[in-house]
Parts: C-alpha cells; sequence; structure tokens
C-alpha cells in the first residue's frame, strides 16, 4: 500500500473511533446537556462528516484545498455548538466539548495534505475556536491548544519524513531495476553479438576479420565498464586504453582505478606511444599493465627491427619516434617517467609510469 | 602431426553455442584431431569428460548450469583444460586458471592458434598468451601483502613481464641469457604455485566448514 493511501485510512478510523468515543460519551453524562436533543442532532451531523470526510479523502484528485477548509469549518462549527448544547456551568467547569478529540481530525488532514505548517495552522484555527467555545483561554484551553499545536506539526512532520524515505525508496528501486536491465543487455550483447563477431574474425576474409575483432573488443569494453559502478571521481584505466585487433593486451583482471583526470591523461600518453609504435613497428603491438601499491606502469611494445643502443637520440632527433615529445610532455605533467628501451631484433618498448 | 596419426587427441568441447561447436569441431577434426564428446552447459561437460576421460577438455566460460570455472574444478585431476574466452571475463579466467586450467584462448584466435593450443595444453605445456601472463602477473601483485599467498621470485616476475610484452619463449630466453626451457619452466612454475595455494585454500575452506572428512 502507499504511503498516502494508508495515511488518509488511518484518519478515516481514528475520525470513526473519536465519533463513537463522543457518542459514548454523552449516552453517559446526558445530564451535562442543556439541549441533549439538539446534542443528538449535531452528533448525528457529525457522523454523517466522518462517513463523508472518509469517501471524500479516499480519492486523491479530491484531496484539495476546498474539501480541507470544508473539513476544517465544519468541525469549528460542531465544536462551537457546544455552547448551545451545554449547560454554561458544565462549559465553565471545563467539562469535555462535545466532540472531544473528533475535533483534532482536521488538524490530522491537514498535516497528512501540507505538512508541518499546515499542522499547526489546522491546530491553531481548532484551538482558537475551542478557546472561544470556553469564552476565554484557561489553562484547560491552552492545554489542549498546545496539544493540538504538538499534533499538527509532529504528524506533519513526520509525514514529511515518510514522504523522502518513500521517494528514496522507490528511487533505489528503479536504480535497482535499470541495473538489472544493462545486466541483463550485457549478457544478451555477450552471448549473442560477441559470440557472432568472435566467428566472424575466426572465418571471414582478413579484413572483415580485423574490422569485426576491432569491433569485438570495444564492444566488450563497454559491456564490462557498464556493468561495474565505479568510485566517484575515480576511472578505470583499462576502460580508456586504445583497442583494436593488431594490439595485444596484457593487464590485471580487477579495474586499475586512478583519479579521473590521471587515468585519462595516461591513456592519451599510452594512446600517442600505440600509434607511434603501429606506424614504426612491424604491423603488431603489446600492450601491458601493471598495477602496484606504489605505481601504475603500462609498457608499450612492437615488433619492430629495434633501435641499436646509443642510437636512441639519433632516433628521436631523426623524429622516429615521432610522437616521444607529446608522451613525454603529457607523463611530466604527471610527474610521471617515460623509459623508452630497445633491443635489436626485439622490437622497442616505451614504458610510461605513473606514481599513485 | 596428421589425419594419419595412429592415436589422435581425444577432445571434448563445452559450448553452449551449437554452431560456435560445430565450428571448433570442424576446425580440430580438419586438424586431425578426435572430437570424442561435445556438451553445450557445464553439468554434461563434466559427465562427458568422467566418461571418456579426453587429453584435454576445450572450455568456454559462460555455460547454463555449472559454469566454466567449477567444471574446470571438478573435471581438472581427469583431463586438461583449455578454457576459450569470449569477451570480458577476465576474473574468470584467472578463476579457471586457479581452478587447475593450464590455458587460456580468446575465442577470436584463429583455428591454427586453437589447434596448436589444444596440441600444447595436451602435452603438458601451459598455454602462455601475453593476456594470460599478464592476469597472472596482475594476481600475484593484488596478493603480494597477503601472509601466506605465494610469492614470484625476481626471475620469474622477469619472465612473466617478458611474456606479457609479447616475447615468445625463445626471445624471452634469449633476453635474459637462460635456455628457452628454463623460461618455460619458471612460467609453468607461476602457475603451478597459484593453482596449489587454490587448492589449500578451498581445502581449509572446506575443514572449516566440516565439509570435508
Amino acid at each position: 500500500m502507499r504511503l498516502d493511501t494508508a495515511l488518509w485510512r488511518a484518519l478515516a478510523v481514528y475520525r470513526l473511533a473519536t465519533l463513537l468515543y463522543a457518542a459514548g460519551s454523552m449516552a453517559v453524562y446526558t445530564d451535562r446537556y442543556a439541549r441533549p436533543a439538539l446534542g443528538w442532532a449535531v452528533l448525528a451531523g457529525m457522523a454523517v462528516w466522518t462517513a463523508a470526510a472518509a469517501y471524500l479523502y479516499s480519492d486523491r484528485r479530491r484531496r484539495r484545498w476546498p474539501l480541507l477548509v470544508v473539513d476544517l469549518a465544519l468541525t469549528v462549527g460542531a465544536l462551537l455548538s457546544s455552547v448551545a448544547v451545554m449547560t454554561s456551568a458544565r462549559i465553565e467547569a471545563g467539562d469535555p466539548t462535545l466532540t472531544v478529540s473528533w475535533a483534532a481530525a482536521p488538524v490530522v488532514a491537514w498535516a497528512i495534505w501540507s505538512g508541518w505548517v499546515g499542522g499547526a495552522v489546522a491546530a491553531a484555527v481548532v484551538g482558537t475556536g475551542a478557546i472561544l467555545e470556553r469564552g476565554g483561554a484557561s489553562q484547560a484551553t491552552v492545554n489542549s491548544l498546545v496539544l493540538l499545536l504538538l499534533v499538527g506539526t509532529v504528524v506533519g512532520y513526520v509525514v514529511q519524513l515518510a514522504r523522502r524515505a518513500e521517494r528514496a525508496y522507490s528511487e533505489a528501486v528503479a536504480l535497482q531495476a535499470a541495473t538489472a536491465e544493462r545486466e541483463r543487455l550485457s549478457r544478451q550483447v555477450h552471448d549473442g553479438v560477441l559470440q557472432a563477431l568472435a566467428l566472424v574474425s575466426r572465418r571471414g576474409d582478413p579484413e572483415l576479420a580485423a574490422v569485426a575483432a576491432e569491433q569485438e573488443v570495444a564492444l566488450r569494453r563497454l559491456v564490462s565498464a557498464a556493468t561495474r559502478p565505479l568510485p566517484v571521481g575515480e576511472a578505470d584505466l583499462l576502460a580508456l586504453l586504445p583497442a583494436g585487433a593488431d594490439l595485444q593486451v596484457a593487464a590485471p583482471a580487477s579495474p586499475v582505478l586512478l583519479p579521473s583526470g590521471v587515468a585519462a591523461e595516461l591513456a592519451a600518453a599510452v594512446g600517442a606511444a600505440v600509434d607511434n609504435a603501429r606506424q614504426h613497428g612491424g604491423g603488431a603491438a603489446w600492450l601491458l599493465v601493471e598495477d602496484d601499491v606504489d605505481a601504475v606502469t603500462v609498457t608499450v611494445r612492437d615488433d619492430g627491427p629495434g633501435i641499436p643502443a646509443g642510437r636512441l637520440d639519433q632516433a628521436e632527433r631523426d623524429g622516429r619516434l615521432g610522437v616521444a615529445q607529446s608522451i613525454r610532455g603529457r607523463m611530466h605533467d604527471l610527474g610521471g617517467t617515460v623509459c623508452v628501451e630497445s633491443t635489436p631484433g626485439q622490437g622497442t618498448e616505451v614504458e610510461l609510469r605513473v606514481c599513485r | 602431426m596428421s589425419a594419419g596419426d595412429p592415436e589422435p587427441l581425444r577432445v571434448v568441447l563445452a559450448d553452449d553455442h551449437p554452431i560456435w561447436r560445430e565450428a571448433v569441431e570442424r576446425d580440430l577434426v580438419a586438424a586431425g584431431l578426435s572430437v570424442v564428446g561435445t556438451a553445450g552447459d557445464g553439468d554434461k561437460a563434466v559427465r562427458v569428460v568422467t566418461a571418456t576421460t579426453p587429453d584435454v577438455l576445450v572450455c568456454d566460460l559462460q555455460m547454463p548450469g555449472r559454469s566454466g570455472v567449477e567444471v574446470t574444478r571438478a573435471v581438472a585431476g581427469l583431463t586438461k583444460v583449455l578454457v576459450l574466452s569470449a569477451s570480458g571475463e577476465q576474473e574468470d579466467v584467472l578463476e579457471a586458471v586457479k581452478a587447475g586450467a593450464t590455458g587460456y584462448l580468446m575465442k577470436s584466435a584463429s583455428a591454427e592458434d586453437l589447434v596448436a593450443a589444444v596440441r600444447r595444453t595436451a602435452a603438458g605445456d601451459a598455454v602462455f598468451t601475453p593476456g594470460l601472463a599478464g592476469l597472472v602477473l596482475g594476481e600475484y601483485r593484488r596478493t603480494a601483502s597477503d601472509d601466506g599467498a605465494p610469492k614470484l621470485t625476481a626471475r620469474e616476475t622477469e619472465v612473466l613481464r617478458l611474456v606479457a610484452k609479447g616475447l615468445t619463449a625463445r626471445q624471452a630466453a634469449e633476453r635474459l641469457t637462460v635456455s628457452h626451457r628454463t623460461v618455460e619452466n619458471h612460467v609453468q612454475n607461476t602457475l603451478s604455485k597459484l593453482q596449489l595455494h587454490n587448492r589449500a585454500q578451498l581445502v581449509r575452506y572446506a575443514v572449516e566448514k566440516g565439509l570435508a572428512d
């Protein structure tokens, strides 16, 4: 059951219970009343309004200010009718009014409808009615005013809290449903599309195979990134690295977390190094990601002829490490290091290292 | 080796995608291997392997019923396991390797690579792709501060890093001026230590939970 439905239903029950109490006290203390017949007539009116209110408040489209104002006016009217019904001696003696606690119902209604402010306003109105009925403020009337104010504000405040909690709860449920849907989709992608792409890349002609393999890698990244929530402000370096059929990635099984900015810069530097390897290497490239306690290291290796020792500087000057400068610049900004190493016959390695 | 071998390697294939299974089966048969059984789910895979005790089980990771990791754990003593993975299942690949699989290949690998990997697995060699080396390195680093977790020697780390960077065993041997066989032994060791530790942990867990005799 929704919170609002439950609250309004509880109010209807309260109204009925207090009506029975009012009828009971009237039957027991008939001698207090100057005009019992009028008293029963007022009580009959209260009964009619109790039933009508239960019906009117049950639909949220009718729960608008006219209904609440009418509710409040009728209740205060019934309260004030005590003056005509009861003997003045009884009123002065501080005996309970005709309506007893039935009069608190609109205060609760206003509190449910518009929070603690509405509750307080309605309590002030009903409380003022009670003071008028007694012909002035006494300890008893001030007491009941304070109690009504308490009821109005506390119920209103608690209802506001409960509504907020209900909203948060339904948001959480929606989020959970969205996550489940995303997982279902990624499973679908995994089971169908990825398998088909893998098959194509195995069976198709080389060009088609290369495209399929590339798409497979990209899709795989997307799927694994979508199902894994990350800490705020951090990014998984693995999801940002370049991909391709000509690039073999060796990495840990779990995400490599870095502050988002650092991850993006490092990934860009790796991208430049991979471009370089593709341009000057023999066609294939390897990428090794190492996640240590104190640093993250990414090594890019190509299978080119390699550069003999001592000729690295020369190569850099000749522009054979064309993007080396942009790599160095980025890594310098991150406070990281770049190390280029080459073994003749075993390609060139560029090692990028960022301290945590 | 050719189709004329007196005793072709006996292979069981477990994958829940019929098209994929048929394609791989064709490739293996064309290369002269004998596919003695296939399974579309994990439970059947365990039954088929138990009944046929093949030389190699080629196993997908995600299957209905028991997963590839659970199947590997169940049959690791009966046969050698080569894991095929389709997508970002790196954690599962690592689990399968710890459970006893000795090789891992991406599903997009070529038919030749697959046949070569099956043969190597059957011969008892680890199929150590750069990807697997990266996973194993990562796992040792992750548990580096755990008491009782296995540790890599400096030489083993060096070898794993070279393999992860795509060097062949021969190239790595050349660089470290050791023999090709030494490099392969180091690689095998890093895997065995992980598997041994994993088994010991499972036994300890079973004893603690009162599952063992």
